[in-house]
């Protein structure tokens, strides 16, 4: 997004409903009244209803609904995550777009974001279905300065936030089934992929795609997941707008980030432990391909799933599929 | 370094069989079993395990240690001068998805930034590149194995 639309869109939410003059935009953006004229127009094309009055200026009428690189930075306050939004209607995958955009050098804090992806992912190439404009599909470029070691970490960082959002704004109860899926009222109404791209002591990038199930009606699903997944509309009875969820997660995922870099993992484990999936219940599961049995007792402090094993011994599992 | 999984392999050859002291020693790590008051007491660094169901030991045949000992300790030496080592714990994959081929073989030729395998950690996918150019020699992990950080993965002779 040029620096200039930045500004103005800052400026006009600023403002709200009330009039602004050509002149004080001119003047604050350091453009010709000309050049305000023509970046009305863009926002016009945008979906935005612009009332221009001499003498008095402009206002925003109504908003729109779509989102658009304009409508998820109107009122965003964050920092640094979401000033570069990419947004496209469609995309085969955010995922795959975000690792590129990240090759390409895009800067720490990059989302991209589609209205419907055609071959939406989760891990080891499964399907993750998204071909539809009822969820919230984006990924994000971050470049956090930690070892290989603690990027796992971040995947549990973005199930707290996105648990939070479903507490604080569906007001249900979420849970999370470690270390990628939320849940409500045992199905799944969001994933998280990580991937990272690093050597042996440096993270160069990590991409977190999210996956939100929003304004989905059951019968949405396909026949395979129709049984497992839910969505914020089904379980809250209600529509939710894309762009408000949008901002409240990536206002609250920026805030859970830089609380990591100040208190570290430790603080997050209590808040995972609150939301945890089954913590108490008994499991199975492989891993080192071997089938085992267990309790899920919580997390380590380093993000890693203990598991009391038949032997009565907490084992901490980094790597296992486990039969929820 | 040895893996726990190659100590209880180790433990259980050394109860099958005649020896009554098994020591091993590799790069300041040091792996001593004994075979003691109808107990295994085994010490690696500070840890200590203890293994049930011992055999009667008798004091004989030197061989098996070395048939148990020498290969990681050796082939070191031998072949590839550069081993690519894992920057996390967690799952080692040698192919992007168990339909798709192996990133490398034993004979591939690799450049610094060939990715060679995946390690998961917590359903975090995290390809591992070569880091250095050669040709693979040994691979020394297999597919859906427990990896440990630093543990090697690869070994590589350079040019």
């Amino acid at each position: 997004m040029s620096s200039t639309r930045e500004k103005l869109i800052d400026l006009l939410s600023t403002h709200e409903t009330d009039f602004i003059s050509g002149q004080l935009i001119s003047d604050q953006l350091n453009i010709s009244r000309t050049a305000v004229w023509k970046q009305m127009k863009n926002l016009e094309k945008d979906g935005y209803a612009i009332e221009a009055v001499p003498n008095k200026g402009y206002r925003i009428i109504t908003q729109p609904t779509k989102i658009s690189e304009n409508t998820v930075h109107w009122g965003l306050k964050t920092e640094w995550l979401g000033k570069d939004i990419v947004h496209y209607t469609t995309l085969p995958s955010t995922q795959t777009k975000a690792n590129q955009l990240a090759q390409e050098g895009c800067s720490h804090g990059t989302v991209v974001i589609a209205d419907k992806q055609e071959t939406g992912r989760g891990r080891m190439n499964r399907k993750w279905y998204s071909n539809n404009d009822a969820g919230i599909w984006l990924s994000i470029v971050l470049r956090p300065k930690v070892v290989p070691n603690q990027a796992p970490q971040f995947t549990l960082l973005v199930a707290i936030a996105i648990a939070e959002l479903i507490e604080e704004e569906l007001e249900l109860t979420p849970s999370l089934k470690w270390p990628n899926d939320v849940l409500i009222n045992h199905k799944k109404v969001a994933g998280i992929l990580t991937e990272m791209q690093g050597e042996q002591d440096q993270i160069n990038y990590m991409v977190v795609g999210i996956g939100l199930n929003v304004n989905h009606q059951q019968d949405m699903f396909e026949s395979e997941i129709q049984q497992l997944a839910s969505s914020f509309k089904i379980e809250a009875g209600k529509t939710f707008s894309k762009i408000e969820l949008i901002q409240s997660l990536l206002q609250r995922l920026e805030q859970a980030y830089q609380d990591y870099f100040i208190n570290g993992f430790s603080s997050v484990k209590n808040k995972w432990e609150r939301y945890g999936y089954l913590i108490n219940q008994e499991v199975t599961y492989t891993n080192a391909n071997q089938k085992k049995q267990g309790i899920i007792k919580g997390i380590q402090s380093d993000g890693a799933l203990l598991i009391e094993t038949k032997m009565k011994q907490i084992e901490p599992i980094y790597s296992a599929e486990i039969n929820w | 370094m040895l893996k726990i999984e190659d100590i209880q392999t180790l433990i259980k050859e050394i109860d099958n069989s005649s020896i009554d002291e098994f020591t091993y020693e590799t790069d300041g790590s040091k792996l001593k079993l004994k075979k003691q008051m109808n107990k295994n007491v085994i010490s690696e660094e500070v840890t200590s395990v203890k293994q049930p169901e011992p055999t009667v030991a008798t004091k004989k045949a030197e061989t098996l240690v070395e048939d148990v000992a020498q290969p990681t300790a050796v082939d070191t030496k031998v072949i590839g001068d550069y081993e690519i080592k894992s920057p996390m714990v967690g799952t080692f994959y040698n192919s992007s998805s168990p339909d798709k081929d192996a990133y490398v073989s034993v004979g591939d030729k690799v450049n610094a930034d060939t990715v060679v395998c995946i390690v998961e950690a917590m359903k975090l996918f995290n390809e591992i590149e070569a880091d250095a150019e050669g040709e693979i020699v040994e691979i020394l992990v297999n597919n859906g194995e427990l990896v440990e950080y630093g543990q090697p993965l690869f070994r590589v002779k350079t040019k």
